[in-house]
């Protein structure tokens, strides 16, 4: 009797146990999950990037995340002058911001003279420099009905 | 955002909770049964006791929970019901291992539920911490200082770490751990950019840390003194960002390891019963080696709540409580109970990346670190895959300090995730945090898989260990089979009540071969080599075995076995041999079922207890069973074995044997007496007999006979035998013939021979089993399938009966002596039935170590003869 008893109250017990870890863990899903939706449904802002390679204007708008501003190929933003770096710097969006980063560069990033040495936060109109070349950031602003969806 | 947590904790928290507290209800509730299902009784008796802690926990738990929810609506919803679950989990544990302690660390509980909160209703707690940072950690290191003055152990002996007031122990090493982070944290955030190349940002840290790191170091307490190190690494590594400070952690375990085991020796004998437990099993290692055999013990289920024996391993109640976990709740507690810490310590950890002020970011991941460093090195340390530090498992093991420090830890953690900030850090900020987690990811899923190892794939071998003595608790709650004699008398039984059970020899003088089962003093004998049939591990339906172990972590009743021996022939041996010191083995020589086994002196197993220490230290050795682990020497025995050899060969390889008159020197002069005829030299055992026959033998030859004979190999039989003699250089029998004479056998090896003998050279094996009584209610032999091997051609073995005939044509035996290393005389006599007997072909060894002739004459014909009128 005693034993019968005993062994239904430790598998209650077992069962209890397991089923505070299974909602701990469901939580935690549910919680990273509802972050990446969160983030995910957020438009992002487009970016757009100019600037002035001799007389010529470049612009380019982005609707990705992120930026590659480079000589090499694989970039985004391509240009052919000698003091830029093959992957020179990049942009990234993140936590409701544009983000600025130097990928180590030779001759370095600027922004408002000074030396980019971590990521930065970049609004409307900032001008940065990588090598010689100067760019200007145009930051297109989300309408409000757009953040809601 | 927030309003948003805060409704996600109003209505997640307490589903938690309640599952926190159903299940630890239900273990409450088993663990009230343990002692009725122990004893198989058939009423319900729940131990009402152990619903103390339970409520004493729900109470606490509940007040907190209602202050929390009022002071900090928007906190965690993880934390507090997992701290809970852990904390209620931990003291129901401690008094199940000792309800003294449990009293105590309930005490302690109530007085760290008073201080958590305090600590709520402390509104500038946080500024308080920050602002005095040095204060605090001065007080934390001057305490220290104190346990060099007027430090105890309240064990009596080791490290002398606590303070003692009142009658209370206080460790202040585990404050200290908290007030560290306090001021690491409090330090980091006054930086504006930690930097490591600015010496000057870290370097009032690096000397605080180095001031703890000596004060333990000099009270020997290198596992806290390892978790600073770690904890520190870790902290830089966040605050810097820099992956490079995580390589400081196996640095600084491989510099510690190595500087300890050359400087103090508690942290070279830790060392070394890590890289090898088992080879100091009953010394230094016997709590680790213990604790393994606990985790295996536990298996995947476990024994269930007070039906294990965690209190094998010693002081489990602190740091080996994981292990007397995992052998009551099995493989899915224990890796439960770490998945419930890896929840903690991942909370701590994203809380420390979306909290407000800096400082609170970095007090909450010290906090989350610390907690997940701590269990590591524990849990690790218990599962040998570390040295062992002598850290607590948070939450879990006895002892105040650490159950107010980690009380307090939780406090601040639930309130620093209180206070969310609006925006999330920037994503290169948040990197080491996740780097972080990630390594406590991998360490926690090693702490499973290393459970997993020792209680699924290496129970068998664990729990086969003669180190675990579960078996003595077996003894206690569940009777062995008993053991009888071949017609059914009761040689053993098992006697008493349940939970007391005790084994009783009814023949003493059996002691020997039964042997013995005693909890202080281990297994012997037959209780030992038949331990699973008395057991009922074999013998019995894989049903029964399963439902025997599930219900009540206990084996079956045990399976009755039948000896061979023959009780009347087994009394007579015994009565004959009478006090002088010697052996006789009685065995059938076509089958090998040996009848009696007389080993003199004996001890009776049923007062082992009350004579061990003098039995132990008897010169003569009463308990030694002489018939399988007495090494004698052949002596003039030879004759036999060397005439066997003489009469297998052809007779014109050989020379003719010369004729030895008996008489030759006085022993056989004596035999020849005590059979009350002329013999000869051969069959009374002359010693110029046996050198004769070694002198004419080819020593190849002769040598390969006698190990045909087994007379070099151990017989496999159901009892311990002698490591048997090596066999000696053939060169040697033509320098010194008398060597041949200094070969040692047991008696039990030469009765073999003698059936051999009886047998036309057919040797068999020695069987003291019969059958065991099966759950069908049948007398069921055990398949033991080893056939007499032919060791010699049957007519030498006819011829040689002949040269060996007695007075009564139906017996014939040679009667021998031998001298021991320390001078003895050792008498010998064997013997066997020839083709003129009717019964059963017989055959016997007798060893009498003294000299006389005459009874070992009258032992063998005796019993020879009364096997024939029985």
């Amino acid at each position: 009797m005693s034993a019968t008893v005993g062994l239904i109250l430790r598998v209650t017990f077992l069962a209890f146990l397991y089923g505070f870890l299974a909602l701990a863990m469901w939580m935690l899903w549910r919680s990273v999950v509802s972050k990446q939706i969160n983030q995910g449904n957020l438009a992002i802002p487009g970016l757009t990037l100019s600037t002035k390679i001799g007389t010529e204007t470049m612009v380019q708008s982005f609707a990705g995340t992120e930026v590659l501003i480079g000589r090499s190929l694989d970039c985004d933003f391509i240009l052919e002058d000698s003091t830029v770096s093959s992957r020179h710097a990049r942009l990234f969006y993140n936590l409701n911001q544009w983000w600025f980063e130097d990928l180590k560069s030779t001759n370095g990033s600027y922004l408002d003279g000074i030396r980019v040495e971590e990521p930065v936060v970049v609004k409307e109109n900032d001008e940065f420099y990588c090598g010689d070349a100067i760019f200007t950031i145009s930051i297109k602003p989300v309408e409000q009905e757009e953040r809601r969806k | 955002m927030s309003a948003k947590t805060a409704t996600r904790s109003h209505s997640k928290q307490p589903r938690l909770l309640a599952l926190a507290v159903l299940f630890l209800f239900f273990q409450t509730a088993a663990l009230s049964l343990a002692n009725g299902t122990r004893l198989h009784s058939e009423q319900l008796q729940p131990d009402w006791l152990v619903f103390v802690p339970f409520f004493v926990w729900l109470g606490g738990i509940l007040a907190l929970h209602k202050a929390i929810k009022r002071k900090l609506p928007n906190r965690d919803p993880w934390i507090f019901p997992t701290f809970a679950a852990l904390v209620g989990w931990g003291m129901l544990t401690v008094w199940r291992l000792s309800p003294s302690l449990g009293q105590k660390q309930l005490g302690w509980f109530l007085v760290a539920c008073v201080l958590f909160w305090l600590g709520l209703r402390t509104n500038r707690l946080s500024h308080l911490l920050k602002r005095y940072k040095y204060v605090w950690l001065l007080v934390g290191l001057l305490l220290i200082g104190l346990t060099f003055l007027v430090g105890v152990n309240p064990t009596g002996a080791g490290p002398q770490l606590w303070l003692e007031a009142f009658g209370f122990y206080f460790q202040p090493s585990e404050p200290l751990k908290l007030l560290m982070i306090v001021y690491l944290a409090a330090f980091f955030a006054d930086q504006i950019k930690p930097n490591i190349t600015l010496l000057g940002s870290v370097f009032p840290t690096l000397i605080m840390i180095g001031v703890a790191g000596l004060l333990l170091i000099g009270q020997r307490d290198l596992g806290t003194a390892s978790l600073f190190v770690c904890l520190y690494a870790l902290m830089l590594t966040v605050t810097t960002q820099k992956r490079r400070f995580l390589l400081l952690i196996p640095l600084a375990g491989i510099a510690a390891g190595l500087i300890g085991y050359f400087v103090f020796d508690i942290v070279r004998a830790r060392i070394d019963i890590w890289l090898d437990p088992w080879a100091q099993a009953s010394g230094n290692a016997y709590q680790l080696v213990q604790a393994q055999i606990a985790i295996a013990a536990g298996g995947l289920a476990g024994t269930g709540p007070g039906l294990g024996s965690p209190l094998f391993i010693p002081v489990a109640v602190s740091d080996f409580i994981f292990p007397a976990i995992a052998e009551e709740t099995g493989l899915l507690g224990s890796s439960a109970l770490i998945l419930l810490m890896m929840i903690l310590v991942i909370r701590g950890i994203s809380i420390a990346q979306t909290t407000k002020t800096t400082f609170g970011r970095y007090l909450a991941f010290g906090i989350a670190a610390y907690l997940g460093l701590q269990t590591f090195f524990i849990v690790a340390g218990n599962l040998g895959l570390i040295p062992l530090t002598g850290v607590t498992f948070p939450f879990l093991s006895y002892g105040g300090s650490s159950l107010v420090t980690n009380l307090i830890a939780v406090m601040l953690l639930l309130k620093i995730s209180s206070e969310q900030a609006a925006e999330p850090l920037p994503e290169p900020v948040r990197r080491p945090y996740r780097w972080v987690a990630a390594i406590f990811l991998i360490l926690f899923t090693l702490l499973i898989a290393a459970s997993s190892w020792l209680a699924i794939f290496q129970q068998k071998d664990l729990l086969a260990k003669p180190e675990n003595p579960r078996w003595a608790v077996y003894d206690r709650y569940t009777p062995r089979g008993k053991i009888l004699s071949q017609s059914g008398e009761e040689l053993a039984v098992t006697t008493g009540e349940i939970g007391s059970y005790k084994r009783e020899v009814l023949m003493p003088a059996l002691s020997n071969t039964i042997g013995y089962t005693s909890g202080l003093y281990g297994q012997d004998g037959l209780e030992l080599s038949q331990y699973d049939w008395l057991r009922g591990y074999s013998g019995r339906s894989y049903d029964t075995l399963w439902n025997y172990q599930l219900f009540y972590n206990q084996p079956p009743p045990g399976v009755d076995i039948k000896l061979n021996i023959n009780a009347a022939l087994q009394n007579t041996a015994d009565t004959l041999l009478g006090d002088e010191k010697g052996a006789i083995v009685l065995v059938n020589a076509t089958t090998g079922e040996i009848y009696a086994m007389a080993s003199h002196p004996y001890f009776d197993a049923n007062t082992l207890t009350e004579n061990w220490e003098q039995l132990r230290q008897d010169p003569d050795a009463p308990m030694v069973n002489r018939t399988t682990q007495a090494a004698y020497p052949l002596g003039t025995l030879v004759n036999s074995l060397g005439l066997a050899t003489y009469y297998n060969q052809p007779q014109s390889a050989v020379n003719v044997l010369p004729e030895v008159a008996g008489g030759q020197d006085e022993f056989c002069q004596a035999a020849s007496d005590a059979f009350g005829e002329e013999l000869g030299g051969y069959q009374s055992g002359c010693e110029a007999a046996a050198i004769a026959l070694v002198q004419n033998l080819d020593p190849i030859v002769f040598l390969d006979q006698l190990e045909a004979f087994g007379l070099f190999s151990a017989p496999t039989f159901s009892l311990r035998t002698i490591e048997p003699d090596t066999k000696p250089d053939p060169a040697i029998f033509v320098t010194k013939p008398t060597s041949a004479l200094e070969i040692q056998a047991t008696p039990l090896q030469m009765a073999l021979i003698a059936a051999s003998i009886t047998n036309d050279g057919l040797l068999p094996s020695p069987r003291l089993r019969n059958t065991y009584l099966s759950e069908d209610g049948q007398w069921t032999p055990f398949r033991e399938g080893v056939l007499p091997v032919r060791v010699i051609e049957s007519t030498a073995m006819e011829r040689l009966r002949t040269s060996l005939i007695g007075n009564d044509k139906a017996f014939w035996f040679q009667s021998g002596h031998a001298l021991t290393k320390d001078g003895q005389i050792l008498t010998w006599y064997i013997g066997g039935t020839t083709e003129d007997w009717v019964a059963t072909p017989l055959a016997i060894a007798v060893a009498i170590e003294s000299n006389a002739p005459d009874l070992a004459q009258t032992i063998g014909s005796s019993l020879l003869s009364l096997f024939g009128t029985d």
